[in-house]
């Protein structure tokens, strides 16, 4: 028995290098996306070593007395805010799937525009509309005789950080469930509805089991975002780890610090994608076949009617309208010392290097994702996992990895560059943009790679098959077969990737170049430097922006939902 | 012998039986069979790897005395010159139906392309349907012009996998016969997959019979078929 076992090894062992399969697995596709992966993880693997460095002589006094702070700081705003996130997303995803009730076909767009708004414009938005000198206060003072309990009006704190991110956070769940559920079946509410069941009850009874690895997948998502801000945070004097990182690095200038928070943030990380994979049950993403009939919304009456808009607006509101008016008022106040030729400069830095990544991401991703569809193996199964783990890191961890890697390639290239030409200096790559754009690559291919992926999910195989069998190869048939038949998923992919590093704060904090300002660097730092009115415009055009992308990527999905003539095994 | 196929041995990634056992068959030129089987007993998976989309573990496959596949060799599906008709016919949504057909003939100029655009279309009898995009077509017609693209680059083998399990039963009857038709005139060595008797018996010269990814009969139709 033993005897067959061992031979059967050994011939597996042989099969394993048959030239055959070396000639046929060495082509364009598979050696651009190993390149590219080595590219994302040597980052990372260059930071891990270093934690085995000699710790600093601030560490012991981080690890004794602030430590726990962080810890406490970042467990409960992420606590609160992912629990106020899941309840309001997966309440109104339910409501404008269900039911119709005034504007809910507005609301069921409009409900996402929230993400357009930065959560570090939120909180000095509110901010300068709660203070003293803003609209209520002063409304107040001169109308009435309430004179205000100004702790009440304090937004500058765990609960203030919580409300800010629970509102312009809350879409991820929204979307997420919100597309689940479109894809659910009519019959399962309706059997529960024959059953005696009410609304409420199939609600809690259905509805939630069922939606619960969407939600689960929404929660996670924000739970990443707390964990990577740092703009609110640190405007509001909340010492969260993001935070803890960018003031030991560059505050106290100790990176082997800094280097063992990111550690310790990275463990949590990992926690939170293993609790994931745990809560979200067996069953993941269920896609049920293209042939059911979805959950059609039935008329709400009377004063649910009312109470539904009502909620919808509610939320809209504060999460959008609120602020952007605020915003446009101070912007009024301002255009005429803020516009000029220095602020279109701004502008032009933040579409150009935002244009530069994002295209790279999304070539990356068509690149990993075609050649993960086309070898199905334990290799390509590693790398779309490394492609997606970026986006699970925190900004101010990436920031660090990616600074110290290029510094180091920069030192260890300084020789060569000399010998080539005499007046190349030390650094060199670590003082240009390539850094930052780089970092936005690691920090966003996820959003772009699982955007991309589930096009050419929803394609499949047959259709690239057939074309090989006709005598293309897999290059020709990409641009003539796959390109045409994922370009829905493209757009999609550009516009979400292009949202988030248009307003992305910490790496673009770190790693710009010297006096290179984006729109979202200038808003927080004239935020920052107490000018919140003069941070209304470049926080608009982020705002207006990322909602025009928002409302396009909306017409593209029900364009796409609608054209099902594509759908194939 | 026009293909030989000898000792094919095949396992899918997460199976964890052999799909295909020791599969040895060999085929004449111009020569149609049938391979025969229940669900689930290797017929496409046959199939997939002769057009190259499988690579197979142990074996060899030739064509025209050409090495397909051996452990050394391996053809890549697209310079293999082997054609195939999809059980869901997998024509292409954004192109029509004459840029379809076009979409194989790579080496032709252009005049050449338009005459054997019209060759295949007038062998499948679908001329006027040559601008319709492939949804605004019945699943019988689907299937026509499915056969018309396999058939136009003139392939030296033909694959079918069960092309008549997405049509109805009247349709299913009158295809068969037009198939048998078209591939005669044609004179295309032709394999093509089915579980239905009638169309073993209709069609092919030789028959195969699967079970359980291994070969248990081989013959002419009428001697497969004729005890029970
Ligand atoms: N991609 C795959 N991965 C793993 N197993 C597979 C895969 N495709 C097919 N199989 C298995 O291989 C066996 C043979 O499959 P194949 O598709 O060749 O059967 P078939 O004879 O064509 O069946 P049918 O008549 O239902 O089309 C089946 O047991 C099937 O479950
Ligand atoms: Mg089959």
């Amino acid at each position: 028995m033993f005897i067959i076992k061992s031979y059967k090894h050994k011939k597996d062992v042989n099969d394993l290098f048959k030239l055959r399969d070396i000639k046929t697995n060495v082509n364009m596709w598979s050696v651009l996306s190993f390149v590219v992966i080595v590219l994302i993880i040597l980052p990372t693997l260059n930071i891990s070593l270093k934690l085995l460095n000699e710790t600093s002589e601030n560490w012991p006094h981080i690890k004794e007395y602030l430590l726990i702070d962080y810890i406490i700081n970042t467990a409960t705003i992420v606590a609160f805010g992912g629990a106020f996130t899941m309840i309001i997303g997966t309440s109104l995803a339910w409501l404008i799937t269900a039911f119709k009730f005034p504007m809910s076909k507005f609301f069921k767009w409009s409900l996402l525009l929230p993400l357009a708004v930065p959560p570090y414009v939120a909180g000095f938005t509110y901010h300068g509309i709660l203070n003293y000198t803003g609209v209520i206060q002063t409304f107040l003072r001169n109308n009435t005789n309430i004179n205000v309990n100004q702790s009440l009006f304090n937004i500058m704190n765990h609960k203030g950080a919580i409300f800010i991110l629970t509102l312009v956070l809350y879409p991820y769940v929204f979307a997420i469930v919100r597309s689940f559920l479109a894809k659910q079946s009519a019959d399962l509410i309706e059997n529960s509805r024959v059953l005696g069941k009410s609304p409420m009850a199939t609600f809690f009874k259905v509805v939630l089991p069922i939606s619960r690895p969407a939600i689960v997948g929404g929660v996670s998502l924000v739970i990443l975002e707390i964990l990577n801000e740092y703009g609110l945070f640190n405007y509001f004097g909340i010492s969260t780890f993001s935070v803890a990182i960018f003031r030991t690095w560059f505050g106290l200038s100790d990176l082997d610090s800094a280097i063992r928070l990111a550690a310790i943030v990275m463990i949590m990380v990992l926690m939170i994608l293993l609790l994931e994979k745990l809560m979200r049950g067996r069953k993941r993403y269920s896609y049920t076949s293209s042939k059911i009939r979805p959950i059609q919304p039935i008329e709400l009456k009377g004063i649910k009617r009312i109470l539904a808009t009502l909620y919808c607006s509610v939320i809209f509101g504060f999460g959008f309208l609120i602020p952007t008016i605020q915003l446009l008022h101070w912007a009024l106040l301002t255009y005429r010392e803020i516009l000029n030729v220095k602020f279109l400069g701004y502008l032009y830095n933040s579409l150009r290097v935002t244009t530069i990544a994002t295209v790279i991401i999304v070539v990356i991703s068509i690149l990993i994702a075609n050649y993960a569809r086309i070898k199905e193996n334990i290799l390509t199964k590693i790398y779309t996992r490394i492609t997606i783990l970026g986006y699970s890191i925190p900004g101010a961890v990436i920031a660090v990895a990616v600074m110290i890697f290029f510094i180091d390639i920069d030192n260890n290239t300084y020789v060569i560059r000399q010998a080539i030409s005499h007046n190349s200096t030390r650094l060199f790559l670590s003082t240009s943009l390539v850094m930052l754009i780089f970092a936005y690559v690691i920090r966003f291919l996820g959003i772009g790679y699982n955007s991309i992926e589930s096009g050419f999910d929803k394609i499949g195989k047959g259709y690239f098959e057939a074309s090989r069998l006709l005598g293309m190869s897999v290059t020709k048939t990409f641009f003539k077969v796959d390109l045409p038949m994922i370009k829905p998923a493209i757009i999609s992919g550009f516009i979400l990737v292009f949202i988030d590093i248009l307003k992305e704060l910490p790496l673009t904090m770190i790693l710009r170049t010297f006096n290179f300002h984006t729109l979202a660097t200038k808003a927080y730092q004239y935020a920052n430097d107490e000018m919140i009115h003069q941070a209304a415009i470049s926080s608009l055009l982020i705002i207006f922006i990322s909602a025009a992308m928002i409302f396009v990527l909306n017409m593209n999905m029900s364009k796409g939902g609608r054209k099902n003539v594509y759908k194939n095994k | 012998m026009y293909i030989k196929i000898s000792n094919l041995n095949f396992k899918y990634k997460n199976a964890d039986k052999p799909t295909i056992l020791d599969f040895t068959f060999n085929i004449s030129k111009g020569e149609v069979v049938s391979i025969f089987g229940q669900s689930g007993s290797g017929k496409s998976t046959i199939l997939r790897l002769l057009a190259g989309l499988e690579t197979p573990k142990k074996g060899t496959i030739e064509i025209d005395d050409k090495v397909m596949v051996d452990d050394n060799v391996f053809v890549l599906p697209e310079k293999r010159g082997v054609g195939m008709v999809f059980q869901d016919y997998a024509l292409f949504p954004h192109m029509t139906v004459e840029e379809n057909i076009k979409f194989g003939l790579t080496k032709m100029s252009k005049s050449e392309k338009k005459i054997r655009v019209d060759e295949v279309l007038n062998l499948v009898g679908m001329k006027e349907f040559k601008s319709r995009y492939p949804h605004e077509l019945s699943g019988g017609q689907q299937q026509r012009i499915a056969l018309a693209r396999a058939i136009a680059p003139k392939p030296s083998l033909l694959l079918l996998d069960e092309p008549f399990s997405n049509l109805d039963a009247d349709l299913q009857w009158k295809i068969r016969q037009d198939l048998k038709e078209i591939l005669e005139k044609a004179g295309i060595t032709s394999i093509f997959v089915t579980h239905d008797k009638e169309d073993s018996l209709a069609i092919a010269d030789k028959v195969v019979v699967l079970e359980k990814g291994e070969i248990i009969k081989i013959g002419k139709a009428n001697q497969i078929f004729k005890d029970n």
